[in-house]
């Protein structure tokens, strides 16, 4: 039997979800002899290659329009998209700043707090990545196929999500396997 | 109220033709969600959770509002029920913020398990994430109208039950937001902090301070038992984790307070502040020092050998039948820490619910035995009773500190005890007038209330097991008797007379048992340690002659009442 191939990405994360992943211990060992990891953000390769994969996994929520652009290429190169994680499933913590203007939120962050040095500013280069005024979940940006949330997701559910597609079925996330947090 | 037959889930049943469609599952066994619906107050049929079908009805219908009719045939989980219910809870989930994973009461929310039971993995609808205000004016629980979702409970018990009224809404549609009298911060309102409102609130909205991410529904065990501060005798859940309690609430099975608590009950013991006596402690030269028990038991009964009968023993209302009885046998004279009404009870606290007349002699029931005054103030509110107010002020604006000052926003008149006889004619024309007092109003509402055919009254004697040690031999009230040793048997009592205190700094020889140090430190020579209500077990009296049960809930280091106490017994012989 082939194997699946898989990417995964992260948005605006803390990377627990990424965490969560590797947690799977030696299950890794058995899914990974169905499944072939592609790229991930903790491996060499970062990016899904342009001749697609069949499944993508998204951490984060999409705070800027690079994030935003990460989404879709994953979304443009993958067969089943799934949205893992609080952040990428409904916006997460990262929807805290949604109460705030973002000048604000910046300013905040970079000159406010009691650990930011003298004399420092926001910075403004164009090069970096520009914040959304709001934080938008995965979903809000492109279609999702399924949805795994949890802060982080348990190990075994990321293993039953993905056993499951590895053997062709869907996968159902009932009482047992759903956490909000 | 005759019977009709209903087929529900393909379960036949006959039941009462009054109930509703909830109510008939439940009966039947068969569960609907809810979240605005509380068994203890009216239904509104608000929030639409509760949604069946009823076959030859055009659409869903909320289970909790509708009435059950002859033949009729529900299904509660069809498929077009349960997508409803999904539907309803996605919009819930829309309206403001629930991120689950900084709420408080995430694992102990309503809402939230019923997220899971109908499996929502994500949120369908855009989410406008609306900013409201946090409340955290308040002292015991803070009022996050983020997670509010209208359902309204909280304003209806305050109504309904309390009779306080405090709460309403403001605004309309998804701006509507849950406010306090003319639209003040909670803590500047009319609200008495009884968190009645904090207990049926199915989301984290309400949230209690004390036990706010302390444990979540599957980590804590409930204990029913009584809470001992005052003889209304009210039922209390014990929510406990670990040994420790970390809340209180009201248990809705029990007489005569059904759920509801007051601030005495629900929150006092648990923002106690007082030092803990954990081992027996001896003054000595103005210092106080631990000392091993055997050593204090023998002190003990030197100082009562010396003194033979000279001895006097105090308790507080926060002893039990139990640990009364045995100190009953201990030389000297017995006292009760709490005046005594002389005149007995002819009515309970259940007729306060249907009581068309209520006349309260020279007591503030908003103070003192509080959730008998909600009895009251409900009757006023939802039945149309009257209350009459009768205090030492003359009619007009009741002074503050007044006994009438507290309840005159329910009284549809006040009287001077010189105009009292004036209550005897209004009361005359009630169906069921009651006359309610204390130890200060007993007398006269005694006397008033046998002036009226139909009459009763309810008498009120301070601390929560008087009625039972008086039974138990403590038939007198400590008014500054002479003795050469005083005993105090005090539990955790924190509302003392200022002239107690007063009376024992003069007085020779004074030992005191109790939970806490404070005040006690400042006239005792020797303190015995002593469990508090969460951590003993016996019986109470309450004002309505009602044996209750107290439960311990937790366990202690501190030893025993009766060990300690015959153990000082057995040195005596
Ligand atoms: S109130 Fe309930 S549903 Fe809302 S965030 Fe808190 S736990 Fe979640
Ligand atoms: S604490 Fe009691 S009085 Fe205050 S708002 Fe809640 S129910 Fe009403
Ligand atoms: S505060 Fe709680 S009880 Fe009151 S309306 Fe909101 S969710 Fe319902
Ligand atoms: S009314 Fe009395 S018994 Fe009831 S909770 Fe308050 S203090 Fe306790
Ligand atoms: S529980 Fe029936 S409408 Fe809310």
């Amino acid at each position: 039997m082939a194997k699946i191939t898989l990417s995964t990405d992260w948005l605006d994360v803390c990377s627990g979800c990424h965490m969560s992943l590797l947690d799977m211990d030696e299950l890794l060992i058995e899914i990974l002899e169905h499944v072939q990891l592609l790229s991930s953000p903790i491996t060499d390769l970062k990016h899904p290659p342009e001749s697609g994969v069949d499944v993508g996994i998204l951490t984060g929520a999409v705070s800027n329009d690079h994030q935003e652009e990460v989404a879709r290429r994953m979304r443009d190169r993958c067969g089943i998209l799934i949205s893992m994680g609080d952040c990428a499933v409904f916006g997460g913590i990262c929807t805290m700043r949604n109460f705030f203007d973002t000048e604000e939120v910046l300013s905040y962050a970079y000159t406010e707090t009691d650990s930011t040095a003298p004399e420092q500013e926001v910075p403004r280069s164009p090069e970096i990545a520009k914040l959304y005024p709001t934080v938008k979940s995965v979903r809000d940006i492109v279609k999702v196929d399924y949805h795994l949330p949890g802060c982080p997701p348990p190990a075994h559910v990321i293993a039953y999500v993905l056993t499951e597609l590895v053997a062709g079925r869907e996968p159902k996330l009932t009482e047992d396997l759903l956490t909000y947090d | 109220m005759p019977n009709v037959r209903v087929t529900i889930n393909g379960v036949e049943a006959a039941v009462p033709a009054n109930m509703t469609v909830l109510e008939a599952a439940q009966a039947a066994g068969i569960e609907i969600p809810t979240l605005c619906d509380h068994p203890a107050i009216e239904p509104i049929g608000a929030c639409r959770i509760c949604l069946v079908e009823i076959e030859k009805q055009r659409t869903l219908q909320p289970a909790c509002t509708f009435p059950v009719f002859e033949g009729m045939v529900a299904h509660t989980h069809s498929e077009k029920a349960v997508e409803a219910r999904r539907f309803i809870l996605d919009l819930l989930f829309s309206e403001r913020n629930h991120f689950c994973m900084f709420c408080q009461m995430s694992e102990s929310c309503t809402l939230q398990d019923l997220a899971y039971e109908y499996e929502l993995d994500h949120w369908k609808f855009h989410r406008p994430m609306p900013k409201f205000s946090v409340d955290a004016s308040r002292e015991y629980f803070v009022m996050d109208h983020n997670r509010c979702i209208l359902c309204r409970r909280c304003i209806r018990i305050c109504d309904e039950l309390v009779g306080n009224g405090t709460l309403g809404l403001k605004n309309r549609g998804a701006d509507s937001m849950v406010t306090a009298d003319m639209d003040v911060p909670f803590g500047e309102s009319s609200c008495i902090s009884c968190g009645s409102c904090l207990q049926v609130c199915p989301t984290g909205a309400l949230a209690d301070r004390a036990s706010a991410y302390m444990g979540a529904t599957a980590e804590i065990d409930r204990i029913k038992t009584r809470c001992m501060a005052c003889p209304v005798g009210c039922g209390t859940e014990l929510i406990v984790r670990e040994n420790r309690v970390i809340r209180v609430e009201g248990d809705w099975d029990a007489e005569p307070n059904h759920g509801l608590l007051c601030e005495i009950g629900r929150f006092v013991p648990l923002h106690e502040h007082r030092d803990r006596v954990r081992e027996p402690m001896v003054r000595s030269n103005g210092e106080w020092n631990a000392v091993e028990m055997d050593e204090a038991l023998a002190m003990v009964n030197e100082k009562l050998r010396e003194a033979g009968d000279d001895v006097a023993t105090i308790v507080s209302g926060f002893v039990t039948v139990e640990e009364g009885t045995l100190l009953a046998q201990s030389p000297g004279a017995k006292y009760l820490m709490h005046p005594i009404a002389s005149e007995q009870s002819s009515a309970t606290q259940a007729d306060l619910d249907v009581a068309d007349l209520f006349v309260v002699v020279n007591t503030d029931l908003t103070d003192d035995f509080q959730v008998a005054g909600m009895f009251i103030k409900r009757g006023v509110r939802q039945r149309g009773a009257r209350l009459l107010l009768i205090s030492d002020a003359a009619e007009g604006d009741a002074p503050e500190g007044d006994a009438a000052d507290g309840m005159s926003e329910w009284a549809m008149r006040r009287l001077g005890t010189a105009e009292a006889n004036e209550a005897v004619a209004i009361a005359g024309g009630a169906q069921m007038p009651v006359f309610v007092a204390g130890p200060e109003g007993a007398k006269l509402a005694t006397e008033l209330a046998g002036q009226v055919a139909n009459a009763k009254a309810l008498i009120f004697t301070p601390g929560g097991n008087s009625r039972g040690l008086y039974e138990a031999g403590f038939q007198q009230a400590f008014e500054g008797q002479d003795a050469a040793v005083y005993h105090v048997v005090a539990g955790e009592i924190s509302r003392i007379a200022p002239e107690l205190l007063e009376q024992l700094k003069q007085a020779g020889t004074v030992i005191v048992t109790t939970s806490y140090r404070q005040p006690w430190d400042e006239v005792a020579d020797l303190i015995l340690p002593m469990p508090t209500t969460f951590e003993k077990a016996g019986t109470t009296v309450n004002a309505d002659g009602m044996v209750c049960e107290v439960v311990a809930g937790v366990e202690t280091r501190a030893i025993p009442f009766n060990e300690m106490f015959n153990s000082l017994a057995a040195l005596a012989q």
